[in-house]
């Protein structure tokens, strides 16, 4: 089912939790709402739910307008963040209980179907419990299978992972995620984690103060993001800022910042004649070099061994780059290193407005 | 939370004995009368704790031979007073329930025009004494026709249980997460099988409680009855303790306990049975 928000905006009071939204989902398409915490990130959610009654715009399944439908009438599951199972009944009733307001459903089918949706989690074991006597993870499948089991068009997740501990969240990360592609059931994620909605999302819309920043694949977010806001919100370690003068040599464009000297390719050129610019640069497109080799050189100001690799930030002039090191780097803090900038993955943003300039 | 005290072992021993002498202290009075007007009831007469006479069971004679007490020949028998009681206690309970749940629910959940201005009145109506309006009520109850009858002194006691009651259930639904309602929403239940088939199940601590506590309330309420409906018929067993009590130049002590101890007894049975429901009033909360 498609969906689709049309200038969708909700005020509580004088506070709009949400402005002017525009957001088209794809039929089977599994689309992430990120942003960090109080963005509308839920809001949206509930007036697609229709909890929520909107305060203008529309909401469209397929080409229906559905936004002063009740909830019972829009055919959707939702998992919210405390999971919101209900304490009195057992985990099969919990389950059964959006089959029990459908006349049409009988007593067998129904125990036929929430027996299909329980097995679809794996939790065939746990049906006679109550949910005070699970544990997270498992209180969060019986949820999903809540959700699921009324074969609903649309399934909204609120943050279905923030109560899990690290290792079960990275599990469930792919469970969802193959569920979804399985069900093929277009979905509608909402979390402040961007590795959590860079990893399961085929799209991702970034929210900030109840505005959508940007909206795209992950890969698109990671290599061209539309402003600062985005590019410092995506990827960890984040990204280096800083501010550089942008000017010509020998015919082609180049880019001064802090020392560092790069010559720009076509695709990064500016629009406009921008002099002064952000200049942001990832710290996995960092490296570290002898001094003699780098664009630029600086001073090893502390290292953060991860296993895998080291977060290495070194001092330049006034400023702190954050780079990526191989577990074989040796550095010290004090060491004299230089820099060697990936040009061709270099950022340039509009100091004032933030907007992305190529 | 049983933070460590002091590991002092004969200290740390008298400290948690302490409560329980000083709470023995203070209830001994309350027991010792309990006691008294049980024995009492069982013998022609007593003179401060002492006994006079063999143990009898004259003073109860009032259950199966009401004739032979003068006290209760003008008045109608104990059994209709019995159902009368318990008619009054339990249908002002069960109307005060219905009515609390639905308006405490309304009051937590829906944000209608005017619903601060309501709470405020409620709170004013609970602490508003019932005495203060007698004169009111009984211009009303008159008006209505249901002066001395039963279904009008329900509905006044009814009247005057609700505040309470709705402000207890409400602080009930209060502490229920909306997640589990809009959940129940989502799920394709409507606003009043939510009611029913989500809230009311999660606030039924609340409900058993407050239900005992109105059901006492009605069984020992005095002055609506007596006042509202003095003819007799419908009366209820306050009104038949209280009509002993005042007899004039005599009273039968013996025969006023016996009546007392079968009057309270009920209540009594009831706290003991519902304790643990009771407790959970003041501790309300979500709980499988
Ligand atoms: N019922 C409400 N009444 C008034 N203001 C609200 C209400 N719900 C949300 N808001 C406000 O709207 C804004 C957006 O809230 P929302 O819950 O959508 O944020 P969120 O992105 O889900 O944040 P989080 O990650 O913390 O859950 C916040 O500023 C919040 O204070
Ligand atoms: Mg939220």
């Amino acid at each position: 089912m498609r969906v689709v928000l049309e200038q969708l905006t909700k005020k509580f009071g004088d506070v709009a939790a949400v402005r002017e939204l525009d957001l088209e989902m794809r039929s089977g398409e599994f689309v992430a709402l990120l942003g960090p915490s109080g963005c509308g990130k839920t809001t949206t959610l509930l007036m697609v739910a229709g909890i929520y009654r909107p305060t203008s715009g529309a909401i469209l399944f397929g080409d229906r307008r559905v936004d002063h439908l009740h909830p019972k009438d829009r055919g959707i599951g939702m998992v919210f963040q405390s999971y919101a199972l209900y304490p009195h009944m057992t985990v099969a009733e919990n389950i059964g209980f959006p089959l029990e307001l459908r006349r049409a459903i009988g007593k067998p089918e129904r125990d036929q179907r929430v027996r299909e949706a329980a097995g679809r989690v794996e939790i065939d074991d746990l049906l006679d419990r109550r949910p005070s006597q699970l544990s997270g993870g498992q209180q969060q499948r019986v949820a999903l299978a809540r959700a699921l089991v009324k074969r609903p068009d649309i399934l909204l997740l609120d943050e279905p992972l923030s109560n899990l501990d690290a290792r079960l969240r990275h599990d469930m990360r792919g469970e969802i995620k193959r569920l979804q592609k399985e069900i093929g059931i277009t979905s509608i994620f909402v979390t402040h984690d961007q590795l959590e909605a860079l990893t399961m999302a085929d799209r991702v819309a970034v929210m900030r103060n109840g505005r959508l920043q940007a909206y795209a694949t992950p890969d698109e977010l990671y290599a061209r993001p539309r402003n600062r806001f985005v590019a410092e919100f995506i990827g960890t370690p984040p990204m280096n800022f800083f501010p550089a003068e942008l000017g010509s040599r020998n015919g082609s464009v180049v880019a001064r910042a802090e020392g560092i000297e790069v010559e720009l390719t076509r695709a990064q050129l500016p629009r406009g004649e921008a002099r002064q610019a952000t200049m942001g640069v990832r710290p996995e497109h960092l490296s570290i070099v002898s001094p003699a080799d780098g664009n630029v050189t600086g001073e090893v100001y502390v290292v953060e061994p991860m296993g895998r690799e080291q977060i290495v930030d070194v001092q330049v002039g006034e400023r702190r780059l954050r780079v990526i090191a191989p577990p074989g780097f040796t550095g010290r803090i004090g060491d004299r290193v230089g820099l060697r900038v990936a040009a061709e993955r270099l950022h340039f943003f509009d100091p004032t407005s933030g907007e992305r300039l190529s | 939370m049983a933070t460590v005290v002091a590991p002092v072992p004969g200290r740390s021993r008298w400290l948690v004995l302490m409560p329980y002498v000083v709470l023995a202290l203070a209830t001994l009075p309350i027991l010792v009368l309990y006691v008294w007007l049980f024995y009492s009831s069982f013998f022609p007469r007593v003179e401060g704790f002492r006994p006079i006479g063999d143990l009898t069971f004259d003073n109860w004679r009032f259950l199966w031979d009401p004739a032979s007490v003068p006290q209760m020949r003008n008045r109608p028998p104990v059994i209709p007073l019995t159902v009368n009681t318990l008619l009054f206690a339990t249908l002002t309970s069960l109307i005060s329930l219905l009515v609390s749940s639905m308006a405490g629910y309304a009051f937590s959940r829906l944000r209608f025009k005017g619903r601060r201005v309501f709470l405020g009145g409620v709170l004013l109506l609970h602490s508003f004494p019932s005495v203060t309006l007698l004169i009111a009520l009984f211009v009303v109850l008159r008006t209505l026709g249901l002066y001395d009858k039963l279904v009008g002194v329900i509905l006044v006691q009814t009247a005057f249980a609700l505040p309470f009651g709705i402000w207890i259930m409400k602080g009930f639904f209060d502490n229920i997460p909306w997640d589990l309602e809009m959940s129940a929403l989502v799920d394709g239940a409507g606003r009043l099988r939510t009611w029913w088939r989500i809230m009311l199940p999660l606030v039924k601590p609340g409900l058993l409680a407050l239900g005992i506590l109105l059901f006492v309330e009605g069984w020992n309420q005095f002055l609506l009855p007596f006042v509202f409906m003095p003819s007799g018929s419908q009366q209820t067993l306050s009104t038949l303790v209280r009509g002993i009590l005042g007899e004039g130049r005599f009273v039968d002590y013996g025969l006023l306990t016996a009546v007392g101890l079968y009057y309270i007894a009920p209540v009594l049975v009831l706290f003991v049975l519902a304790q643990d429901q009771l407790m959970r009033i003041y501790a309300g909360g979500v709980k499988g």
